[in-house]
């Protein structure tokens, strides 16, 4: 099973090849298999899409950090401030999450001009619903209408290239949730999840550290045991976190102490 | 041009009837009388081989019988057909009008593969077939710039059941038990979930009627055409259920011959039968799991047989 | 993977990109009806592929008024693959049920555009396949049970031993009439010739059928079925990196459908 880069390049590979195209699938299967792929081939677009020149994520995109953390009664979404260009930082207090209703909170990386456009479409969507129906929708149907809209994209001639987190509250259980959801429409409800180079630090720290009981003291505790670990591990500064919380009282900003200093290892 | 009058002929009129659909069926009704009759086969009839087996009190095969007149004595009899093979187990006859019937049963044959063959690899059983022919018909009630089809069908097919054996014995049990008190128990349960339309849960043969509005209706018996009205009451006296397919067929030409003008003789009658697999059509022996096709039409020489013994 | 009178299909619950974990819940096996569906490949093609199947049979049935069969499922599947054979998606299907009429085991597999794998034995697909073959190919028997019966109570020691070997060796069935087993047993490499052992076995047999005529009713096909195919699955993904971590398996019998979780190795 995989959602990645991995099955990218199998895409890529299953039409670039010189074999006869009944033979691909078969091929190309073998290979995903046998060979891991090249980081160069993380950045090569699938042929199916090459023709819109534009690049796989690159690396700034996954220096990006989203972080999502269920408790007890909370979700807690956090992303990075940092809007980045290439090795550039353009802007150190950028919010990368929007509020789709009172019990759901998006966070998204990926794509300069994709992420904000896609996200913003799907906060006017699920405001369309409220408005129509004087419901909102609960996070689980959100999070099948994102994937449903991203893989459409997908198989597009413009594909949106973004990655989201998507956490909130049940509206009726109050249950707390949490969608992991890539620009390829896989969708996974997770306990706590993370999107780009952030993921390689921060997964582990939660495997070890996270049950689902905690409240949302201990969740902001295991926040800053992550972003903590970000700034002693990733090479670049990411301006902080702009973190907030779906609670019943609906969605809290929560105070992020950014300018902590830690030691490096 | 096109555009300009691709308005729908069928329009209501101010007492809310759609009179094309009327006039269609008044064009049905001046049409060569056709008939469907379900029986139950017998083996001698359909030359069935040895490994068909019977349930024993099913109804299991059908008749579909028409007129077929040539209008000068100087027309090649043989090049006139008006029951058509649809799939290996479904069959059609008409009454109407003719070109009207030959593009139905074009779009039947091309809609039982690209809905159905050539989607799961098998045959549509009988009511979805019905189902795809009505609504072709229907749909040239609301189209624009179309008139409706001038005839209606006599459809008439097989369908494989999923019901195991035991589960069919039991079925038949209880329906000739529970005639009188019925019995709530799992039994009961499940004859009521094999109970729906057309049976399709326990297969066998399935007979339908389409009219040119698109509605359709299950028959046991049922008469189509200019006599269709004699012919149905005549029916009515002679139906039994469990008629054996060889009485089935006995009583297809005794009712047009209540009807016909001309002489009966096999270039003049046409019969279709829903029976049991007749191998002998397959034209290939010794291939496992190949099964013959349960709809076929009787030769002429057939006909004359039954015609001797009327 | 094929037991008597029974189906077994399973698979991990592992969602991971490359080397990294997303998530250790992510079923990958789908129920319509009496039919099963598992699906390995792009996550986001097997979520996609298998709302659309939910789709066409629950058309299907709302159509038809009856459950779709497992070999009318299989012929949709391969078409709705092959519909896209110039882009298409990146799964590979496996499907398990039984007929609906003779109630006969039906599995098979299928590529990523729809060329259907028949087979009597087992289907495997996935990032562990050839760990799977491996382990399908020397855990699966034929016509696979397990006797819940204590024959040692109703046997002498060496003929409980010996019925041991048939059931190893998928002799055991009821196509195997007494006399042949008892062939088998006087004529066996075990020496068991001398004339009074001869006896007593027959008499043995024949007591022991008489009296068991259900003997098959208590063999346990469905559950010897689960212990082979888990096993068989546990093992596989455990030398396999990128999957693993949990598993679903589904035992299905004529008129029921069981679902067990297996937790497996989270590490």
């Amino acid at each position: 099973m995989c959602t990645d880069h991995g099955c990218a390049s199998f895409i890529d590979k299953a039409y670039r090849c010189d074999q006869p195209e009944w033979a691909m699938p078969h091929q190309a299967e073998a290979r995903l298999r046998v060979d891991e792929p090249h980081e160069d081939q993380l950045l090569e677009r699938p042929t199916h899409l090459q023709h819109t020149k534009q690049p796989f994520p690159g690396y700034h995109q996954k220096m990006e950090v989203l972080l999502g953390i269920t408790g007890k009664d909370f979700t807690i979404v956090a992303s990075s401030k940092a809007a980045m260009r290439g090795a550039t930082i353009l802007k150190a207090q950028d919010v990368k999450q929007r509020q789709l209703n009172k019990s759901s909170l998006l966070a998204y990386s990926g794509e300069a001009g994709d992420t904000v456009q896609f996200a913003e479409y799907i906060q006017a969507n699920t405001q369309l619903y409220s408005m129509r129906n004087e419901a909102d929708l609960s996070p689980s149907a959100i999070a099948h209408f994102v994937r449903g809209e991203l893989a459409t994209s997908l198989r597009s001639r413009k594909p949106y290239n973004v990655n989201l987190l998507l956490g909130g509250l049940d509206p009726i259980t109050l249950k707390p949730s949490l969608y992991w959801l890539d620009y390829l429409a896989s969708l996974a409800p997770v306990p706590y999840a993370a999107h780009g180079y952030a993921q390689y630090y921060c997964l582990s720290i939660l495997d070890k550290h996270h049950n689902p009981d905690i409240d949302l003291e201990t969740g902001i505790k295991l926040l800053n045991m992550c972003t903590d670990e970000l700034k002693r591990r990733m090479p670049i500064d990411f301006k902080g976190m702009t973190v907030k919380a779906v609670t019943k009282d609906g969605v809290i900003d929560i105070d992020f102490d950014d300018d902590k200093v830690v030691k490096s290892a | 041009m096109a555009d300009r009058y691709s308005f729908s002929l069928t329009t209501f009129s101010p007492s809310g009837k759609l009179v094309q659909i009327e006039y269609a069926l008044n064009a049905v009704n001046q049409g060569v009388t056709a008939l469907g009759i379900k029986g139950k086969p017998t083996k001698p009839l359909a030359q069935a081989d040895a490994h068909a087996n019977f349930l024993p009190t099913a109804t299991n095969g059908i008749v579909l019988a028409t007129e077929k007149k040539a209008s000068s004595p100087l027309q090649d009899p043989t090049s006139l057909s008006k029951i058509s093979l649809v799939t290996p187990n479904i069959g059609m006859v008409y009454a109407g009008m003719g070109p009207d019937y030959r593009v139905l049963v074009d779009k039947a044959r091309k809609v039982s593969h690209t809905n159905y063959k050539r989607i799961y690899n098998e045959y549509p059983p009988t009511r979805i077939l019905v189902q795809d022919v009505a609504r072709v018909m229907q749909d040239a009630t609301q189209s624009g710039g179309v008139r409706p089809y001038g005839v209606s069908l006599l459809i008439a097919g097989w369908d494989e059941g999923v019901l195991s054996d035991e589960e069919l014995e039991k079925l038949q049990a209880g329906e000739t038990s529970s005639d009188d008190d019925e019995d709530e128990d799992e039994d009961g349960n499940k004859k009521k979930a094999s109970g729906k339309t057309g049976g399709i849960l326990r297969g066998g043969p399935m007979l339908y009627q389409v009219d040119p509005s698109g509605s359709y209706f299950p028959w046991k018996a049922t008469a189509i055409g200019k006599s269709a009205t004699s012919a149905k009451t005549f029916l009515e006296k002679r139906y039994t259920e469990g008629l054996e397919l060889e009485d089935a067929v006995h009583i297809a030409l005794l009712t047009l011959k209540e009807h016909i003008e001309g002489e009966m003789s096999g270039d003049t009658i046409e019969i279709g039968i829903v029976g049991p697999p007749a191998h002998h059509l397959l034209g290939m022996e010794g291939v496992e799991g190949a099964q013959g096709p349960r709809f076929r039409k009787l030769t002429p020489h057939e006909i004359e047989d039954y015609l001797t013994n009327l | 993977m094929v037991g008597k009178d029974c189906v077994a299909i399973a698979c991990d619950l592992r969602l991971g990109l490359q080397a990294l974990t997303v998530s250790n819940n992510f079923p990958k096996i789908f129920q319509y009806g009496d039919v099963l569906l598992g699906l390995t490949g792009l996550a986001t093609d097997v979520a996609t592929v298998s709302d659309l199947f939910r789709y066409k049979v629950n058309m299907y049935r709302l159509r038809e008024e009856r459950n779709i069969a497992p070999s009318t499922f299989a012929n949709l599947v391969s078409s709705s693959l092959y519909e896209r054979r110039f882009g298409p998606y990146f799964v590979s299907p496996v499907v398990a049920g039984l007929d609906q009429k003779t109630g006969k085991p039906f599995i098979c597999g299928f590529d990523s555009i729809g060329c259907i794998d028949f087979a009597k034995d087992f289907i495997v697909s996935g990032t562990a396949t050839e760990q799977l073959f491996g382990m399908c190919e020397s855990l699966w028997e034929p016509d696979m049970v397990r006797l819940d019966l204590d024959f040692r109570t109703l046997f002498p020691p060496g003929i409980f031993f010996y019925m041991m070997i048939l059931l190893k060796n998928g002799q055991l069935n009821h196509d195997v009439e007494c006399s042949t087993i008892m062939h088998i047993i006087c004529t066996s490499d075990l020496n068991f010739t001398n004339a009074s052992y001869q006896s007593t076995f027959a008499t043995g047999f024949d007591e022991f059928f008489a009296n068991n005529l259900n003997l098959l009713d208590d063999l346990q096909c469905p559950e010897d079925l689960f212990e082979t195919i888990s096993q068989a699955l546990l093992n596989a993904v455990d030398r396999d990196a990128l999957s693993g971590w949990g598993a679903h398996v589904y035992i299905i019998e004529k008129d029921k459908v069981t679902k067990r979780l297996l937790k497996g190795r989270q590490d």
